[in-house]
């Protein structure tokens, strides 16, 4: 489903991505963590081409593209194949909450204007935002945005969503809300990718986990293994600082 | 010996220099709306940095803001009949290089300079979206152009209003200028009507008042346009 060949990325002299290799298969649902400036978001947005690598191969579903040498339109297609859920929602402020989720809809997929809300609306209802459709983003709660946020980016029909730390704009009433969607989409065999630090919810929903650091992926597994029985020095650490910080 | 102010003679004069006024109105009017097509152009041409043409429209910027208007309208006056008698000469056409009417110079001028300064304007307020914006647009695989046109330009609009509203009040009160170029617009009506009567500081008074009226109106009218074209954001109570 998804294929990382070699990818390197960095911002002139730091190195953000060192020769990351990972392959997703489909329906799997894999975090990522790790602390600050492991290069967590910045591998999460190379899948939707919104980093570019400086080199490598990226594989999303049916499109391919390699840093050496890509058109706009092998852009589009791997851009097509995913859709991002971002940690300050980035919903468009000029547009209504049912135009936020329908226009990808009318402009991308060329839908017809009727069906096209007809679909939005039907996602807003599941996400459960269909008092609100009118409404201008300036006027929801965080938690209300990001319900609109992951709406839109169910909208496109992906075979794999993007979450950049979801939840972690949140206040804490919110959190639980948009954790238990996400479960949910996570339920019905969507393939993801999260960053995430909310470390009870990441066990109960990942197959998956993925420990990043200094731009390299330091453990892989799955979480009751990485929480319980990981052996990995580095891990252990970045954990055991995480439980401090909660207790 | 007369009246050292006389207000009767400014009242009477009113309708006479308002005679003027749709000459004012129009060259400012039709100037802006080139200047903003101007404005349009050299913004994206600096947002999108398109080669050559950034640093040229980088230079013409610079050239505007470095000289006076006045000077400007001067170049265009003198400018512009002898680049058609050049092109007369090497191409054989036949431009009426006398015939061109003074009040298009007057808007050439007026809304090339308008443009450089509105370009400005345009460019700060497309930088000034949150770039968040522009990476939701692609991560629901819109186009560049398709996220301009939903998105990105419509919020550029309701920041840019306010700044090119000033821009639009100064184009009205350039338009003051053109009087160098034989238009008769009010300044000149005001000019010939104070010549006739020697009470030029009441005729000025009446130009000022007419110029105060028609910027308010406009600052107003365009105030409600920001007003609807920044709908979208959430009210602030004060």
């Amino acid at each position: 489903m998804i294929q990382l060949e070699n990818i390197t990325k960095s911002y002139k002299k730091n190195h953000v991505l060192n020769n990351i290799n990972l392959t997703i298969s489909k329906g799997e649902v894999v975090t990522l963590i790790g602390p600050s400036g492991a290069g967590k978001t910045t591998l999460l947005r190379l899948l939707n081409w919104l980093e570019v690598p400086d080199s490598g191969k990226i594989t999303v579903a049916d499109a391919a593209i390699d840093a050496a040498k890509y058109t706009k339109h092998d852009v589009r297609n791997l851009r097509g194949q995913s859709s991002m859920v971002f940690q300050h929602y980035n919903l468009f402020k000029n547009r209504t909450v049912l135009e936020n989720v329908a226009d990808s809809l009318i402009v991308v997929s060329k839908m017809k204007k009727k069906d096209a809300f007809e679909k939005a609306e039907a996602l807003l209802k599941k996400v459960g935002m269909s008092d609100k459709l009118l409404d201008y983003p300036a006027n929801l709660s965080g938690g209300q945005q990001q319900r609109v946020g992951i709406a839109r980016a169910l909208a496109v029909d992906p075979k794999v969503m993007l979450f950049d730390e979801p939840t972690s704009a949140l206040d804490p009433e919110w959190v639980g809300e948009i954790l238990h969607l996400i479960k949910e989409i996570a339920a019905q065999g969507m393939t993801m990718i999260l960053v995430s630090h909310e470390m009870r919810f990441v066990r109960s929903v990942a197959t998956r986990i993925i420990f990043l650091e200094h731009g390299e992926l330091v453990e892989d597994s799955n979480p009751k293994d990485l929480f319980e029985k990981s052996k990995n020095v580095r891990t252990q650490a970045f954990l055991q600082k995480l439980t401090y910080e909660e207790e | 010996m007369g009246k050292i102010f006389d207000p009767e003679f400014m009242i009477r004069s009113f309708p006479e220099v308002l005679q003027a006024l749709p000459t004012t109105l129009f060259i400012a009017f039709v100037s802006g709306v080139i200047g903003l097509v101007i404005a349009f152009i050299i913004s994206f041409i600096r947002y999108a940095n398109i080669k050559i043409l950034s640093p040229l429209a980088k230079v013409y910027i610079s050239f505007i803001r470095g000289t006076p208007d006045l000077v400007q309208i001067m170049l265009v006056y003198y400018g512009i009949p002898l680049f058609l008698k050049a092109i007369n000469e090497k191409f054989g056409t036949s431009f009426d290089v006398n015939g061109v009417p003074s009040i298009a110079f007057a808007i050439i001028a007026l809304a090339i300079n308008a443009g450089a300064y509105m370009s400005e304007t345009m460019r700060s307020s497309l930088l000034a979206v949150d770039s968040g914006q522009l990476e939701a647009c692609y991560s629901v695989n819109m186009t560049r152009f398709q996220a301009l046109r939903k998105v990105i330009i419509p919020q550029t609009i309701g920041i840019a209003i306010p700044p090119l509203s000033n821009s639009l009040i100064s184009l009205i009160k350039e338009t003051s200028l053109v009087f160098t170029i034989s238009i008769v617009d009010i300044m000149a009506q005001a000019k010939i009507v104070g010549a006739r009567s020697f009470r030029f500081f009441e005729i000025y008074i009446v130009v000022s008042i007419i110029y105060w009226v028609v910027c308010a109106v406009v600052a107003f009218a365009l105030s409600k346009v920001e007003v609807y074209a920044r709908r979208y954001e959430r009210k602030v109570d004060s």
